[in-house]
């Protein structure tokens, strides 16, 4: 088993147990979306841990408690169904780097190296893991300080030859969103900006989808292709 | 719960109730809460001390479990399972947003942190995994490993709040945990 295998199959522990950061936690959810063979093993522990649940003294529900949980439930969207999830398991399985990427960067979450691991790379001071509209993880930035910023993607994003991606953060309200930097395709980059003070926890990121060289007004005019907040790595 | 139903019956009930929330059916969720409302919610209460936090922290799960229906496998584990682990993780999204908390007063945080300190003991933890495979499992491990495993999955503490607890180093205490579950797995399997 390689390296990374035994880290992911740590995380999958961890993860049942409930100790993987917030952000982890999302790239999980997403991995396991992808490897059916990771979903299994984790549902084995969960269902071996299961009696731990079951010592809970039960409490009573109030009356009209089944009335209000009815109340908050959405619409359910019959339009998107969810791919089947053995879907990568089928001869015809469509390319699997997705989920390469999502457990490469689940992994260097986790050990904090790049590269070739000559050297450690410095702990950034926020992560955050950028999702989509129905809550699927696309891009993950690591935000150093100092003006520099990694995003990686974790999805398969298509950028028209005409159109830019561009990376913004939201330093405060007053400052407004803020550029980090264009990309004109999904790739792992380093970003480099200036002046913006030093990210904090909660801080909103997002990528979205410019015209050819970034928004022409400064501010995300594009669609978006995924945001989050930050979480503090320090 | 029905204590008179036998596991396979509910487990075909609960997977059956998936299938009707992913049909957008609401009886769905009337049926989970029927067979597990109960139990549910004394885990939520056991995790976060206050009966308002778990009646929330029930309400907000039981919504995921409706938009995330769809995506329940039944070759990956049992729904019950599922819908469990769904509910722990609102729970501990609670426990670890500081802004959520912040609403509590000081004496309420206290109390709440007072009481999931006392939810594993060290003496008598065997209660925890009632007649089990798990039970004889933990048993066999390290009483360090073992204490802190239950501390994470009982109580809901983070590695960090673990390590201050015991005592022990992060990166030990993230070790011993490790290494406890992979002898924990080895004897369940």
């Amino acid at each position: 088993m390689t390296d990374d295998a035994q880290t992911i199959n740590a995380l999958a522990d961890e993860y049942v147990l409930g100790l993987l950061s917030p952000s982890e936690d999302m790239l999980f959810d997403a991995l396991l979306t992808h490897d059916p063979a990771l979903a299994r093993q984790i549902g084995s522990l969960r269902d071996r841990m299961l009696p731990l649940d079951l010592s809970a003294t039960p409490a009573p529900l109030p009356s009209d408690f089944p009335a209000r949980v009815r109340g908050s439930l959405p619409t359910q969207d019959q339009g998107s169904p969810v791919a089947p999830p053995n879907a990568a398991n089928r001869p015809n399985a469509p390319k699997n780097w997705v989920p390469r990427l999502i457990a490469a960067s689940l992994v260097g979450a986790v050990v904090g190296f790049s590269g070739a691991g000559l050297r450690q790379a410095p702990t950034p001071t926020v992560v955050a893991v950028l999702v989509d509209a129905n809550g699927v993880p696309q891009a993950v930035i690591d935000d150093y300080g100092n003006d520099t910023a990694n995003v990686r993607f974790v999805a398969d994003i298509a950028v028209p030859p005409d159109r830019t991606l561009q990376v913004w953060t939201l330093p405060s309200p007053e400052m407004g969103a803020t550029s980090l930097g264009t990309l004109d395709r999904a790739a792992a980059t380093e970003l480099h900006f200036s002046d913006l003070p030093d990210p904090g926890a909660q801080q909103l990121y997002e990528v979205t989808l410019e015209p050819l060289g970034g928004s022409p007004t400064g501010r995300p005019t594009g669609p978006i292709i995924g945001k989050g907040f930050a979480a503090s790595q320090i | 719960m029905r204590e008179q139903d036998t596991a396979a019956v509910r487990a075909d009930r609960l997977r059956h109730a998936l299938v009707d929330c992913a049909a957008g059916r609401q009886t769905g969720i009337d049926a989970i809460l029927d067979s597990e409302g109960g139990q549910l919610l004394g885990v939520a209460r056991r995790l976060l001390g206050r009966h308002d936090l778990a009646e929330e922290a029930l309400q907000d799960a039981m919504v995921q479990v409706w938009r995330k229906a769809a995506q329940f496998d039944a070759q990956t584990g049992s729904a019950r399972g599922w819908v469990y682990a769904i509910l722990r993780n609102r729970c501990l999204n609670i426990l670890r947003d500081s802004k959520r908390l912040s609403v509590l007063s000081p004496t309420d945080l206290a109390t709440l942190q007072e009481h999931r300190q006392q939810v594993v003991p060290t003496e008598g933890w065997e209660i925890l995994a009632g007649q089990s495979r798990l039970r004889d499992c933990l048993h066999g491990l390290d009483g360090q490993s073992r204490h802190a495993i239950l501390l994470a999955h009982v109580a809901g503490f983070s590695h960090a709040e673990i390590s201050t607890r015991q005592d022990v180093p992060l990166g030990t205490i993230k070790s011993l945990i490790r290494r406890g579950l992979l002898a924990l797995k080895e004897c369940l399997s």
